[in-house]
């Protein structure tokens, strides 16, 4: 599995795309996206992790910067946000940061 | 060696920190603890972060203010978390030193205090600055409060890396 991170709107799919060698309507079928938006509402985070590793490609918008909300419903998203790309990070053979549309290699080749 | 690790919420900075300190030769290894337990979700971090640190052989040392008045027993190796709310506890707390000028002197003095007495530091601080920009008044005193100690501890530092999904990204000083 290759997990790409990255801020919102960054191109990550866009680069997903470009690795898997497809367009946006097979993206659908080989790769998931938008996970960070999962994690608070599953309590087993080991096993939503496992669950999502079977696809080629798993992608997660980075939502843990910037002033730490007031709310505590927003703070436990991002908590739990931030700890689920942690355990894809450990089961990804590639990570990769996507930063204004260009690529950076966390960990992999 | 001193190490700054930056990260966001959950970003795996804790862990990476921690490993750091567990590489480290000096012996032994204190953890200074900035977070004051106001409420029931600090505690369950605090918490969290004690079962972390339990089978590490950490001795934890809880210092909200002052830093510059903490004298360590032996030279070992000090892991500091967080710089974040060490800088909001010097902003806001009664017992802390109030405007932001006096706040910055006293968390940099501290620090230059805590490298003359360890082997090792390491400094986890906090990825606060990429969420917005028009932050009015007391929020905005201390993120400029927080960068400014950022940044003058990177300068000073060997290392700086931020920890991204739990894994470092170094800007400084990167292990070969």
């Amino acid at each position: 599995m290759i997990f790409i991170t990255g801020p919102l709107y960054s191109g990550k799919r866009e680069y997903a795309c470009k690795l898997l060698g497809c367009g946006e309507a097979e993206l659908k079928g080989r790769a998931v996206w938008d996970v960070q938006d999962l994690a608070v509402q599953r309590g087993d985070l080991d096993i939503l992790a496992d669950e999502l590793s079977q696809y080629e490609v798993v992608i997660a918008t980075e939502v843990g910067g910037g002033v730490v909300p007031v709310d505590a419903g927003e703070r436990a998203r991002r908590e739990a946000a931030g700890k689920l790309s942690c355990l894809l990070a450990q089961r990804a053979e590639r990570v990769v940061r996507v930063f204004c549309g260009l690529p950076m290699v966390l960990k992999g080749s | 060696m001193f190490t700054l690790v930056i990260g966001g919420s959950a970003s795996g900075k804790s862990e990476f920190a921690e490993s750091l300190i567990l590489a480290s030769p000096y012996m032994p290894r204190y953890y200074i603890a900035t977070m004051e337990p106001f409420d029931g979700e600090c505690r369950a971090r605090i918490a969290k972060h004690r079962r972390m640190r339990a089978e590490k052989q950490f001795e934890t040392i809880e210092c909200y203010t002052s830093l510059s008045g903490l004298r360590l027993a032996d030279r070992g190796c000090v892991l500091l978390e967080c710089l974040g709310n060490l800088a909001a506890n010097e902003l806001y707390s009664p017992a802390g030193a109030g405007t932001a000028e006096r706040a910055l002197d006293s968390i940099l003095s501290g620090i230059d205090q805590l490298l003359a007495q360890c082997g090792d530091l390491v400094v986890v601080s906090n990825e606060t600055f990429t969420g917005g920009n028009r932050y009015a008044g007391e929020t905005d005193d201390y993120l400029h409060l927080l960068a400014d100690a950022n940044r003058a501890l990177a300068r000073q530092a060997d290392r700086v890396c931020e920890v991204i999904c739990g894994l470092p990204q170094f800007y400084k000083g990167a292990p070969v």
